[in-house]
């Protein structure tokens, strides 16, 4: 920004150019064009081929460019995610950054007891306790897969303990169409009804295409109830590069994308204008291990490429942050920090994952506040300064002169409070100020300040009209969900 | 060891696909038999790619590599081989359980298991207990390995386990399970003989399961 009279200086960052981005666009929709994709779904296999897709070995549709289009056309640029309280809390779209937790951990780090144990139900309330209390974790997501409920009520006993315990929006998994209905109930219920639920959604289902190039039945059914109903879905696939798809980095984003592509068009041919956030998780499986490394360069740079490519769509763009450390330490840290400045930089729109331990399999509460503290650094960062007559202080450097001090004048107390970030917990006394308070680690510091959080935190209770609905429709579902197989 | 052997061994190392099925030849001309082929030739060159690959030395890929030419050799052997050979390998039934379609670690856990000798049978995605059950009943293998990727498909797991108690066969196979979020509690819990955590340990598991080959 330079109006000529007052500038904004920013970190800017982009990794492709405009004929590089659209030389992989071309190149995606040529692999919908003459590869196409596996459609597992009725209804998903009638609206392709009525809109002109070739059928070829059954279920694999060749999807024409123009249609793809069409498609990126008729998604909308711009998603409000609104607090489970109706206000403004996310403007998907453009170089927004929003931050927020990631779903379904298997293994839980306990605080208290210093074990790694399998995931409960109280982990995804802790998780949403303390992304509530912080300020700069935008949405809440479970977390935890909570082995101490039953197998068909997770996913909607995850959403309750959220709306029990935060305000913020959700971004949430579920098995299939039919729990996905009830965690629609239970928000409805929480929005004041169906309608008042589409109009200002608060919630955000995450759900995947199988790669490579496949949309199972499972997923189609969940995209299509959301894509009825108006509720913001993020449909985005994971890939391994050198598994699910090529190893080199530009052909792993060309599969990824036209998998992300065709998800749009299923979407948007279901219901036109419908919301629909997108983007891929394309990581390198690596080679020695045989795990999807959460920490690695390589995963920065599709983050990159993706954004690049659908800020050029002008689509909301979802992103990823992580690490492969298991414990919060050294690794973990560096991992966050790189993640979430790149992702900031991409100007990615829903990142999620932050708190996120070991590979995405591995949740401790502290790891939310640390990255907090990171998200409000890389915040700031992105701010960077604002340049006028006034902030480039010839007056103040006049006035104190050679010799002087600036601690002292106007112009430094004017400014100081927007110019200088603070810190929310990360260590700045000196050395023996440091000793004299017990020397911690910032590990320690985090979980400390976690489990103050837990012990005084009180989120806002639900209505006590509101909380008897939910417990009456997840106890009806227990019974409807029961022995219910969901679809692949 | 003849050399053609030790040639073979080392082909197999290296990944060196194209030169196998002469080298097999050969082996045969000289009078070797299939048996000699595979525990002299092929068996040492995969036992050491899995050395390899534990100590970080060598990568999925050429792993993968080592088990394809090993498996363009087993093309020439595997007719020749008499019942009693086969035998004396024994066989893993392997698939990823109902309600998942992910495949490509227990496709990596098919290739390991093969490379280590096993007799390797593939049930794809998808696969429902009582399809585990009917192939267990016909194809009667040592152990089975089942797999899942989604946190909501790996509980499919402890139901197959449960119904091969129900149909009183539990005692008849060894049960293995993998996949990204499954744990060795999860394993204990449902009652499974073993967990791996990745490929080459799924491949070791199996030989401490049923230690045949």
């Amino acid at each position: 920004m330079d109006s000529g009279l007052r500038t904004q200086c920013v970190p800017q960052y982009r990794l492709l150019t405009g004929s590089q981005i659209r030389e992989i666009h071309r190149t995606s929709l040529e692999v919908l064009e003459t590869i196409g994709v596996r459609v597992a779904h009725e209804e998903g296999a009638r609206l392709l081929e009525g809109a002109g897709c070739r059928a070829k070995e059954g279920d694999v549709f060749q999807i024409p460019n123009w249609l793809v289009e069409e498609a990126i056309g008729s998604a909308p640029s711009r998603i409000t995610i609104y607090s489970q309280e109706g206000e403004e809390a996310m403007r998907l779209g453009g170089r927004n950054i929003h931050f927020g937790l990631g779903t379904d951990l298997v293994t839980a780090y306990d605080l208290n007891t210093g074990e790694m144990r399998d995931s409960e139900l109280r982990d995804v309330s802790n998780a949403a306790r303390v992304a509530d209390y912080c300020e700069d974790i935008d949405f809440v997501a479970s977390m935890a897969l909570p082995h101490d409920v039953p197998t068909n009520m997770m996913y909607v006993e995850c959403v309750k303990a959220q709306l029990e315990n935060s305000t913020k929006p959700v971004f949430f998994t579920a098995a299939g169409r039919e729990d996905l209905s009830v965690i629609l109930e239970l928000a409805a219920a929480v929005s004041g009804g169906e309608k008042a639920l589409a109009e200002r959604p608060f919630l955000i289902h995450y759900s995947e295409p199988t790669a490579p190039l496949r949309h199972s039945r499972g997923a189609l059914s969940k995209l299509f109830l959301c894509a009825e109903r108006g509720i913001p879905i993020c449909y985005t696939p994971g890939d391994m590069l050198g598994a699910s798809t090529p190893i080199t980095l530009a052909g792993g984003v060309v599969q990824a994308n036209a998998e992300a592509l065709s998800g749009i068009v299923l979407h948007q041919l279901k219901s036109k204008g419908a919301p629909i956030i997108t983007g891929f998780a394309l990581g390198p499986l690596d080679m020695k291990t045989g795990i999807f490394a959460y920490g690695a360069p390589e995963f920065r740079l599709t983050n990159s490429a993706f954004a690049d490519l659908y800020h050029y769509y002008d689509l909301p763009i979802w992103s990823t942050v992580g690490t492969d450390a298991h414990a919060l330490d050294e690794q973990a840290a560096m991992e966050h920090a790189i993640a979430t400045l790149m992702a900031a930089l991409d100007g990615s729109n829903l990142i999620h994952d932050a708190g996120y331990l070991g590979q995405g399999l591995l949740s401790n509460p502290a790891t939310i506040v640390m990255s907090d503290e990171i998200i409000s650094f890389v915040k700031r960062l992105l701010r960077g300064f604002e340049m006028d007559r006034e902030r480039l202080a010839v007056d103040a450097i006049r006035r104190v002169g050679p010799g002087g001090d600036f601690l002292s004048d106007d112009h430094t107390y004017e400014h100081f409070r927007r110019e200088q970030w603070q810190p929310k917990l990360l260590n700045r006394d000196d050395p023996d100020t440091w000793l004299s308070k017990g020397g911690k680690r910032y590990e320690e510091v985090l979980t400390d300040k976690t489990l103050e959080i837990l012990a005084t935190h009180e989120p806002r209770p639900l209505p006590r009209s509101v909380q008897d609905r939910l417990d009456e429709i997840v106890h009806r579902a227990e019974a409807e969900l029961a022995d219910l197989h969901f679809e692949a | 060891m003849s050399d053609v052997l030790a040639r073979m061994a080392e082909a197999v190392i290296e990944g060196h696909v194209e030169v196998m099925e002469e080298l097999t030849q050969e082996a045969l001309d000289e009078g070797l038999t299939a048996k000699e082929i595979l525990d002299q030739g092929l068996m040492p060159g995969m036992d050491h790619v899995g050395v390899e690959f534990k100590a970080g030395n060598m990568f999925v890929p050429e792993v993968l590599r080592s088990a394809k030419a090993m498996k363009e050799s087993m093309k020439i052997v595997q007719p020749l081989l008499t019942s009693a050979d086969i035998e004396s390998k024994g066989r893993i039934l392997i698939g990823t359980v109902k309600g998942d379609l992910h495949d490509i670690g227990k496709n990596l856990v098919g290739m390991m298991c093969e490379g280590a000798g096993f007799d390797v049978k593939d049930l794809g995605t998808d696969v429902d207990s009582d399809v585990f059950l009917g192939e267990i009943k016909s194809w009667e293998p040592h152990l089975i390995g089942m797999s899942a990727l989604l946190t909501t498909t790996m509980r499919a797991m402890g139901d197959t386990v449960k119904a091969l108690e129900e149909a009183g066969l539990r005692d008849r196979v060894k049960v293995m399970v993998g996949g990204a979020p499954v744990t060795q509690r999860f394993a204990d819990e449902i009652g499974a003989d073993g967990y791996a955590a990745n490929a080459a340990a799924a491949a070791d598991l199996a030989r401490a399961l049923i230690g045949r080959a």
